[in-house]
Order: C-alpha cells, then structure tokens, then sequence
C-alpha cells in the first residue's frame, strides 16, 4: 500500500534547515549591521509559528479568526508568570503556556459552533479586547498596563542571551512547528478540517463531527499561538498591552492570506514577506523617498503598505505560495504552455 | 625577565584601560539618535518634538558645537509600538552606529528598550515621557536612563497636596487613562492617600475614550470638591464640557500632558480656572530659555502652528543633552556621557527648569512643578516650583 507522504519530495527539506541554520553566518558576512537583521529574522519566527497554526484553523478549517493577538499575548503572559513569579523552568512553562491557551482556544471554540463567517470574525476580535482588559485587570501579576520585563530564556542550564541564540531557539521550534502541521493537514484530523471548510453540510453527511473537529482546529491553532507567545516574552523581554494589538491580528490574517491560504508553506513565505516588508523595505523605500521631497506626513509607511497588499490582494489572490506553484508548473510544461493557463 | 614581564603586564593595563572612542562621535560629529511615533497614535507629537530639538541643536552647531564637533540627530518611527521601538533603537545602533539616545517617546516603548540599553551599555537622555517609572533604581538599565520630567506619580501627590492645601476637607476625586500613564498617577494617587490618610475616588477610562458622563456622574453622586484630570488633551476638554451639562463644578486639576494651551481654548467657559501642572516653565513665559526659543524659532522662519508646549520641550530636553556632551569634555564617550550627566548638578537650563541635579545613584532630573490656571482662554502661572 502507498504511504501516506509518498507523492511529496522531502528532499530539499534537509537542504532548507541547513539553509536556516546559515543565515545567521550569511548575514554576518554581509554587513555589520546583522543583529538587527537577526532581530527582524526572530519576530518573523515567531509570527510563522502563530500564522501556522491560524492557517490550521483559517485556511483549513475556514473559522475566521480576529482574535490571534490575544492568543499571543495569554502565552506571553502566562509564560512571564510561570518562570518569574512561579519558578517554573522556561521548558516546562512553554509546553503549560501553550496548553492554557489551548483551553481558552476551545471556549472560544464553543461560539464558533453556532455562528461563522463575520460574526465568527467580531467574536474573536471582542475575545482580543477582553483578553487586554483581564492583562489590565490582573495587576497583581500582570503589573497592569505598565508592562512587565521578562527573564531570559533558559533551557538544560543554557541561557539564550542574544539574537543569535535566541534565533536558534525560535527557528528551532519553526521547523518543529511547520512539520507538526503538515503532518496534521494530510491525516485524517486535516481532511476532516478541510471537509468543514468546503461545505458543513456534506462533512457532517459523510459523519464527521462538526462540533469536535471545530473545537480541535480551535484548540490546535490556540496552541500554536500561545507557544509562538511563551517564545515572543522570553527573547522580547518585555511585554505590555501596547504589543498585543487589534491591528496585530489583522496582520496575522494578512500574513495568511498573502501566503496563500491553506498551505502552511504559505503562511511561513507570507509572514516573512510581511514582517521584511514592515521592517526592513517599506522604512528603507520611505528613506529613499524623503531624499527627494520632504515628508510632511509620516503616515506614507501606512500608505505605500497598504498600497502592497491592496495589489497583491487582487493581482494575486493565490498568495506566494500559488505564484511558487504556478511557475514550478510553467518551468515543467516549459517551452508547451497552454497559453490560457498563465494570464 | 622580570622587568619585561613587568613591563608587559603594565602595558596590558594601560591598554585596557584606554577607552576606545564610542561609535557615532568623529572629530567633527557626535550623531545621536531618536526614537517618535510618526505614523502611530501619537503621531502629532512625532514631527513637533524632534523639531524643537533640531532648533536647538542646530542654534549649538551655528555657534561652534560641542567641543568642536556638530551634533546631528537621525530619527526612527516606533509607531508607539514597543516591538518596533526595539527595531528601531537596534537600527540605530548597529546600522547608522549612533553614539547615544535621546528623547525616546512613550512609556512602554522606552521599557521595551532596556534590554538594549543593558546590552550595548548605550545611554538613553530625556527620554520623552514623564512616567515616573523611568528613574526606578530596580528596573533593568537604570543607570542607562537620565530622566529630566518630574513622573506622573509625583504630580498627582503634589496636586493632592495643592488641593488640600486650599481645602483640608476636600474631597478628592480622579479621572484617569487605563494605560501605562495612568498607571503612574494612581501610584501617587496611592502614595498620597497613605501620607495624609484620606480616599480618594478612581474613576477610569480607556483610552481613546470620548465619552466620559459615566465616570462624571459617579464623581457628581460622590460629592468631589477637587477633580484629577489625568489625560491628554481631547479628555479633559470633554469631562470639563461634560461636568458644566450635568451642573457639577468642582475644582478641576490636570496632570502635565494636559497642560496644553488649546485645552483652555477649547473648552471655553466650562474650563474656566482649570489648573494644570508643569514641569517646566511655559514657552511663553519670560525666563531666559523661553526668549531665546521664540526668537530662534522666529528665525528659523518655521510654520507658527508647530511653536508650542510639545515643541518647546524637545527644545528645552535638547538644552540637557547638550549640558550632558558639554560635561563629557573633549574625549567623548559613553562613560564621559554618563560621567558628564552625573555631574550636573542644581542646573536649571536658562530658567526653563527647577534646579536639576543627577547623581550616581540619582536618575530623576526635575522633581517639581509649577500650576498654571487659565483665565479667559488664557494660561496664568500661580505658583513657585512645588515639590
């Protein structure tokens, strides 16, 4: 019998860690500035692990999800509070963080059995606004909106004091992450999410249990989160309401759809197409830019941002990932392309 | 053998001993670097402030510099975002290699940098925000921080006081922004509390908010005599408003953000005898500092709506980081700066300030304030420094 990952090339995986594993070195050799390259390289990290997981859930399953930054930021927190106030190694506490966060994934999973689509969508955002109200509420630990500073990361007596580190660290988790949801999108867990999402109906016909595949794909993709959230607290060091945006979560949708949804490659390429965007071209393009003219407004990073992903929304609504497909497709049938196929 | 030994071993010392020249300062340059909100919710501020600086700055350049060299300031957009803040003070450091910080906006964003300050041992002057947090001896970096303002928290105790002062059975109430600004009025609202042994009501909004008769109405029913105002601008023009609708008039008092001269415009009559506290002198007022930003702004030929309180106090933070290079001497570097910082002592800028003074265990540059009433849309200074 065929195994169930036969037909996918697994070849260029190893090539690709290896890949990870010499960016730092790259960079060094490259310019003198690398840490805070490296810093841009570890948000990117941690947003793959949160995106991943959203796709399980908003591309997968097709629940809209507005409420991912306050998935972040209960991780963040709830790992702040394990190792500095519990005394819990940074090890175990990454695993309970993430697992509370699953817990609260599935009560907002409960709402989701009944309403979907916006309504879905404002639900989850009003979850992002409660969760920074109880941050604000729970000043004894949280020490409210002021913020709090968080230990360095520790794991088997090592700690992780710098960029680099902290970039094996997160990069590390990434690629348990990326292959943890591949996994899951070919079972029989990721048919069952993708049966929800093309149509409730005729998944539950063929007997898949609307309600406990609704509460996995919520309870998974919360996981995700709140492991992405313990990681962005300990290499941050320091976390306030002020990271945990509304606009965050918009951004993580963004970073998804840009991707190309359902395809956990496509979340990686789209979170590190946004993050490099939003860091590194958009502020160099506006520094550029005011060589030439004065810049009365600094909203034009808003401005040229929003312009991208407007563009990329309607020129290429299969995100990155479906133009990597579409050119390995055009490479193959290379030089017999049905014209049609292309345009 | 032993003389060479010696003699190795002396050389070594003195080798490790030299300072090496910090990044960022050449013979004819110290370049420094600043951090505003250009594109965020503060966005008003981001172009007024570092404006100011460069008046000053450039007033400095025009006249010789500092030992010689010119200071230029580069400036970086956190967006009030304390994630990007990082971004943009390890840009700083690493890619344009600036010597020192300065005047970093926002109280979660210069938080989110100490991690930084601590790893690059980088100082950070005037950071521009008046949380009282920032020359907190426990935090991470502390000796990193030189803070000019007098903290929130202090204002609130002072404006406590000034209220009982007036009235020994007043009863106090205060309206505060659920935020890290709040935060530090109600921990001197606390403190105060305990000193003299009285409540005082909390009432909280969040931010953004631009309704606030809940939160009026509760200090109607609880009978205030005095009011705490901690916002910006936008609020305590609305609760003033809103109090005059609902007949409450008691006596309103406001932290320094709302020390704002379109405060008292705007909010007309219903603002009448608002008093506002200060950490320093106004822009408009006669002392030294404040002649010489009018006229240097008059001759900068710059657009009149920027001249200001916000403008005038990237001016006046400007003066303390250049006091600071000044006392670093000619071989300049971190250490020198946070030598030179230190060394400053009973200094009041031209007037613009209450005797300032730092220390080595001593990060918290002004600690009083004055109150300024208005009266007929106008702002009236009624006190001497308070402390």
């Amino acid at each position: 019998m065929k195994g169930r990952y036969e037909d996918e090339n697994l070849k260029w995986i190893a090539l690709l860690i290896l890949l990870v594993l010499l960016v730092p070195f790259l960079l060094q050799g490259m310019t003198y500035s690398y840490r805070y390259y490296l810093y841009v390289l570890n948000i990117a990290g941690i947003y793959m692990i949160l995106t991943v997981g959203l796709d399980l859930l908003s591309g997968y399953t097709g629940q809209v999800s507005l409420g991912h930054a306050g998935f972040l930021a209960i991780g963040a927190y709830s790992s702040a509070i394990f190792v500095d106030q519990a005394g819990i190694p940074f090890g175990l506490s990454l695993i309970l963080a993430s697992l509370i966060t699953g817990v609260f994934g599935l009560m907002i999973g409960f709402p989701a059995l009944r309403i979907s689509g916006m309504y879905l969508g404002l639900t989850t955002m009003g979850f992002g606004f409660i969760v920074r109200r109880i941050i604000i509420a729970l000043r004894d630990w949280t020490e409210g909106s002021a913020g709090l500073a968080v230990s360095k990361p520790q794991l088997f007596g090592f700690t992780f004091n710098n960029d680099l580190h902290n970039y094996y660290l997160i990069y590390t988790f990434v690629i348990l992450a990326v292959i943890l949801a591949r996994r899951i999108v070919k079972s029989k867990l990721g048919r069952a999410f993708q049966a929800i999402r093309d149509s409730g109906h005729a998944a539950q016909a063929a007997g898949i249990n609307l309600s406990k595949y609704k509460l996995i794909s919520f309870f998974i993709s919360a996981i995700f989160a709140g492991l992405a959230g313990a990681l962005f607290a300990h290499t941050m060091r320091f976390i306030s309401t002020d990271h945990f945006d509304i606009l965050l979560s918009i951004y993580f949708i963004i970073m998804v759809l840009v991707g190309g949804t359902s395809s956990i490659y496509g979340a990686v390429l789209g979170t590190l197409f946004i993050v490099s965007l939003d860091y590194l071209i958009v502020p160099q393009f506006k520094d550029w830019l005011s060589t030439f003219m004065s810049l009365e407004a600094g909203d034009i990073q808003s401005l040229i941002f929003g312009l991208i992903m407007f563009l990329f929304i309607i020129f290429q609504p299969t995100g990155l990932y479906g133009m990597w497909i579409k050119m390995r497709i055009y490479w193959k049938l290379f030089p017999f392309n049905p014209k049609k196929r292309f345009t | 053998m032993k003389k060479t030994a010696l003699f190795i071993i002396f050389a070594a010392f003195i080798w490790t001993g030299c300072e090496k020249p910090s990044p960022g300062v050449s013979d004819s340059e110290i370049v420094i670097g600043n951090i505003q909100d250009l594109s965020g919710p503060m966005k008003e501020l981001g172009m007024v402030v570092p404006h100011g600086s460069n008046l000053y700055f450039n007033y400095i350049n025009e006249n010789g510099g500092v030992h010689g060299r010119k200071v230029k300031m580069l400036i970086e957009d956190h967006q009030y975002n304390p994630q990007k803040s990082v971004a943009a003070a390890k840009k700083l450091i690493d890619q344009s290699q600036v010597f020192c910080l300065y005047n970093v906006i926002g109280t979660s964003p210069v938080e989110a940098i100490r991690p930084i300050l601590d790893e690059y041992q980088i100082p950070l002057i005037a950071p521009a925000t008046q949380s009282g947090s920032m020359s907190d001896r426990t935090r991470k970096a502390w000796k990193m921080i030189f803070h000019t303002d007098t903290g929130y928290d202090k204002q609130a105790r002072i404006l406590v006081e000034y209220a009982l002062g007036e009235n020994p059975d007043a009863k106090i109430g205060v309206i505060y922004q659920d935020d890290d600004y709040g935060e530090n009025v109600l921990k001197g609202i606390g403190e105060a509390e305990k000193k003299h042994g009285i409540e005082i009501q909390r009432e909280g909004f969040q931010r953004g908010a631009t309704d606030f008769s809940g939160q009026v109405m509760n200090l109607l029913k609880g009978g205030c005599t005095h009011v705490i105002i901690g916002g910006v601008v936008k609020e305590p023009i609305i609760v003033m408003k809103t109090a005059a609708a609902m007949n409450f008039a008691p006596q309103f008092l406001g932290i320094s953000p709302t020390m704002d001269h379109r405060v008292a415009i705007a909010a007309g009559p219903a603002g009448e005898g608002f008093i506002a506290a200060n950490f320093a002198q106004l822009w408009n007022s006669d002392v030294e500092g404040a002649v010489l930003y009018r006229e240097l702004f008059a001759k900068s030929g710059s657009p009149e709506q920027l001249m200001g309180m916000y403008n005038f106090y990237g001016f006046i933070t400007a003066m303390v980081m250049v006091e600071g290079l000044e006392r670093a001497g000619k071989n300049l570097t971190r250490k020198n700066l946070i030598r030179g910082m230190e060394n400053i002592k009973n200094w009041n800028g031209m007037g613009v300030f209450p005797s300032i003074s730092y220390g080595p265990r001593d990060r918290a540059g002004s600690e009083s304030v004055v109150l300024v009433q208005a009266k007929e849309g106008k702002q009236k200074l009624i006190s001497e420094w308070m402390d």
